[in-house]
């Protein structure tokens, strides 16, 4: 099948790696927010516990799916050149 | 640093509803006019709740003038998600208007139903309201906030005849209004002040006080009192 | 993926290359209750929320019953497909990208009910200015979005083999494809990476769903109300949340079943393990509200009783009763025997959970807020046109994305029935196998050594 199809585009390439940056760009944005949300209660002083408890939960899980993405997209389109 | 509070005398309380006009009157709390209450939306800050009597309907055997309870542990300040009421360093729970985003979470928290929501917009700014205190648009929650803005005025003005306020000079519209002297506001933390004494009294409850909100307005019950 | 077995599964890629004219007067139909979803929402951000049956005390009514109703449909991808794939149970092939799909559209529309009900939707921004990680909304928010960006992921990867498919063999839209493809051939290692990744998105997507419907229930159990503080709220809401989630898978099945011809892969066996699950959740169910209804009755409480009897007897009991039925008594009916006329009965249960799980939400929202503490005066709601063209739009809203996303990609996993056929059988018997007694033969090296 790989003799068949043609090798990808310059641009099919570069929309794919732009969605790999865009995953970073959503996912580390989300992260930014939280530790926002922390800095924010803590020079209220309202409650920082509660954003520190929570985000201690929320940062590793967000931090594991954009690994899982970025392990994907490697795996995926990198393997080509090792072909 | 003050903490402001207030104790309303069952005794005393006619079910006269001074209280009531004279805080819309302060507080540019608009008419919502007749269509929207009878759909349930009168905005009213300070409400005088009536019990009837077990057994005969039609009777009401208590007058429950209603502020905005001012909690020490509000559940309403727990749950916003915007800081758009918070309790501020002299015990009053304030709001925000300019930030709520009208998720209604607090009037869902509060036990009191102290919280009001502006289900239009019901007015706009016009001459004859109170300069002092703003206009709220519609999508916002409001509640009593014991008169912030006389305490802001008064502190101006004692600021600026560099002299302290004066016990007395700061006093919420209700209890500047009501005839039979039913409400007393002062300083909760000066154990001298006439607010103190009073909650101190035999006659002294706190509404729903088994919830741990710790109000700071406390009721006088009739008659000698369960003490 | 050699080419002769594409053609046992053509009718798998059939809606995607050819659309008839059931698909225009769904759509047309569809657009309709969306326009009048629309047109209820423009007049609400005119003129107020005032446009409502909300009053002070029951300030949340439908929207807050919706936006519960939905996100509790969004267990559906998880239950399906992450436990059905941890678990190897091979009847889950043809049942897992729809279930998935089903999360991804499910969770816009519920998130967009709390937009919608909010007093002022131009402030929402607020919420990401100044969260505050104490309110249970907060909480919402974090959770909502992980299990968005989880499930995703969930849905995306485990399609991409099957768009490498449509990349290949379908002729139009060639970029969007190529695109999501991600480079797809099939090769061992990019197999090993995608299995790989599956499978610890399988693991992840499941606490992450379970957090979800806690903190939705937190919404209510973190508050002091009387009915609603409770701890059984989050157990609650992840049974009633999955329960619901079933339901909606099956009738998503038995739509698109008919309607693209999906008889040889939908079959009875399947809706009849899925009628199964269904009847386990329904007595689930049963048992947590009838738990949380005994103890408030038992205590006793005044506060508790007021609200408690505004279900059973008082205004409210329609619709308690109405839940009743339609969560317990019609579903043990229709599938304590699932003999025959399987996807008839269990298309009746489905559909009867569904509307008993809307009543369910509304049933824990309203009759709490309508009897409040003080001596206050009772709230009547009665909901205008404005909710009800809302909750028609955001149905038909849901209904339109699923829709559109099956034209556009494969609604049964190919690969996946393809694996189902090349692997799964063998490896189904390799490991019933390995379940029984050895036999007397050639001994492994490993239980020598232990003997």
């Amino acid at each position: 099948m790989s003799d068949r199809r043609p090798a990808p585009p310059r641009v099919v390439r570069a929309i794919q790696w732009a969605m790999a940056g865009a995953a970073i760009v959503f996912i580390g944005g989300i992260i930014t927010w939280i530790i926002h949300l922390i800095r924010t209660a803590w020079g209220l002083r309202d409650v920082p516990s509660a954003s520190i408890g929570i985000s201690l939960v929320a940062i590793p899980v967000f931090l594991t799916l954009l690994g899982v993405i970025l392990y994907v997209f490697w795996g995926l389109l990198g393997d080509r050149s090792g072909r | 640093m003050p903490r402001w509070g207030m104790v309303i005398d069952l005794d005393r309380c006619t079910g006269c509803q001074a209280c009531v006009l004279a805080c819309k009157a302060e507080n540019n709390v608009p008419a919502v006019g007749m269509g929207e209450a009878t759909r349930g939306r009168v905005i009213s800050w300070m409400q005088v709740l009536t019990e009837e009597e077990e057994g005969h309907p039609g009777e009401v055997k208590r007058f429950l003038p209603r502020p905005c309870l001012q909690c020490d542990d509000p559940p309403c300040t727990k749950v916003c998600p915007v800081y758009a009421t918070y309790l501020n360093p002299e015990g009053i729970v304030t709001q925000i208007y300019a930030r709520c985003i009208g998720c209604r979470f607090c009037m869902a928290a509060c036990p009191y139903n102290a919280k009001y929501f502006n289900w239009h917009r019901y007015q706009k700014e016009a001459p004859g309201q109170n300069p002092d205190v703003s206009v709220r648009p519609k999508g916002v929650v409001e509640k009593c906030t014991f008169c912030h803005h006389r305490l802001q005025k008064a502190r101006e003005r004692a600021l600026f005849e560099k002299r302290d306020l004066a016990p007395g000079e700061y006093v919420p519209a209700c209890a500047e209004a009501c005839p039979a002297r039913a409400i007393v506001f002062g300083d909760l933390s000066d154990p001298g002040s006439e607010v103190s004494r009073l909650a101190r009294s035999p006659r002294a409850f706190r509404l729903q006080e088994e919830l741990g909100t710790k109000p700071k307005v406390i009721y006088l019950t009739e008659g000698e009192g369960r003490g | 993926m050699a080419e002769p077995a594409d053609h046992r599964d053509a009718t798998l890629l059939a809606p995607i290359e050819r659309t008839g004219p059931g698909f225009y007067w769904a759509v047309g139909l569809l657009s309709l209750f969306i326009l009048w979803g629309a047109i209820a929402y423009w007049t609400q951000l005119d003129e107020g929320l005032g446009v409502t049956g909300l009053h002070q005390p029951v300030s949340w009514g439908f929207y807050v019953t919706n936006f519960v109703f939905f996100i509790g449909i969004s267990h559906a991808g998880t239950l399906i497909s992450a436990i059905l794939r941890l678990s190897r149970a091979e009847w889950r092939r043809p049942i897992t990208r729809m279930a998935e799909v089903i999360t991804v559209m499910v969770l816009f529309i519920g998130a967009g009910q709390i937009l919608v009900d909010l007093g002022r939707p131009d402030r929402v921004l607020n919420v990401i200015r100044y969260g505050r990680y104490q309110s249970p909304l907060l909480w919402d928010a974090t959770s909502i979005s992980a299990y968005l960006t989880a499930s995703i992921l969930y849905l995306y990867l485990p399609m991409i083999p099957d768009i490498a498919i449509l990349r290949d063999r379908l002729g139009k839209r060639e970029l969007l494809y190529t695109v999501l493809a991600l480079g797809w051939t099939g090769s061992a290692r990019q197999q090993k990476v995608l299995n790989r990744a599956i499978a610890v998105m399988a693991v992840l997507v499941i606490p992450i769903a379970v957090s979800v419907h806690s903190v939705v229930s937190f919404v209510f159990s973190m508050t002091l109300q009387p009915m609603w503080h409770s701890t059984i709220f989050g157990p609650y809401f992840v049974v009633g949340a999955i329960f619901s989630g079933i339901a909606a898978l099956i009738v998503a099945m038995i739509v698109f079943r008919k309607a693209y011809g999906l008889e040889a892969y939908l079959k009875p066996i399947h809706f009849r393990y899925l009628g199964q699950l269904l009847l386990v959740m329904s007595l689930l169910w049963f048992y947590f509200t009838f738990a949380e209804y005994l103890t408030g009755y038992y205590g006793g409480e005044p506060e508790e009783m007021k609200v408690f009897w505004a279900k059973f007897s008082g205004p409210f009991w329609p619709f308690f009763w109405g839940m009743a039925l339609a969560n317990f008594v019609i579903p043990v009916l229709c599938l304590m025997r699932l003999g025959r006329r399987t996807v008839g009965k269990v298309l009746a249960a489905s559909l009867s959970v569904l509307v008993g799980m809307w009543l369910e939400r509304f049933i824990i929202v309203v009759p709490t807020l309508s009897n409040p503490r003080l001596p206050f005066g009772e709230g009547i709601y009665w909901p205008t046109w404005v909710e009800w063209g809302e909750t028609a739009g955001s149905f038909a809203l849901f209904a339109l994305f699923y829709l559109l996303f099956t034209k556009l990609f494969p609604v049964i996993s190919i690969w996946e029935i393809r694996e189902g056929r090349e692997v799964g059988v063998k490896e189904v018997e390799e490991r019933v196998v390995s379940y029984l007694p050895d036999t007397g033969e050639p001994v492994p090296a490993e239980s020598v050594r232990r003997r």
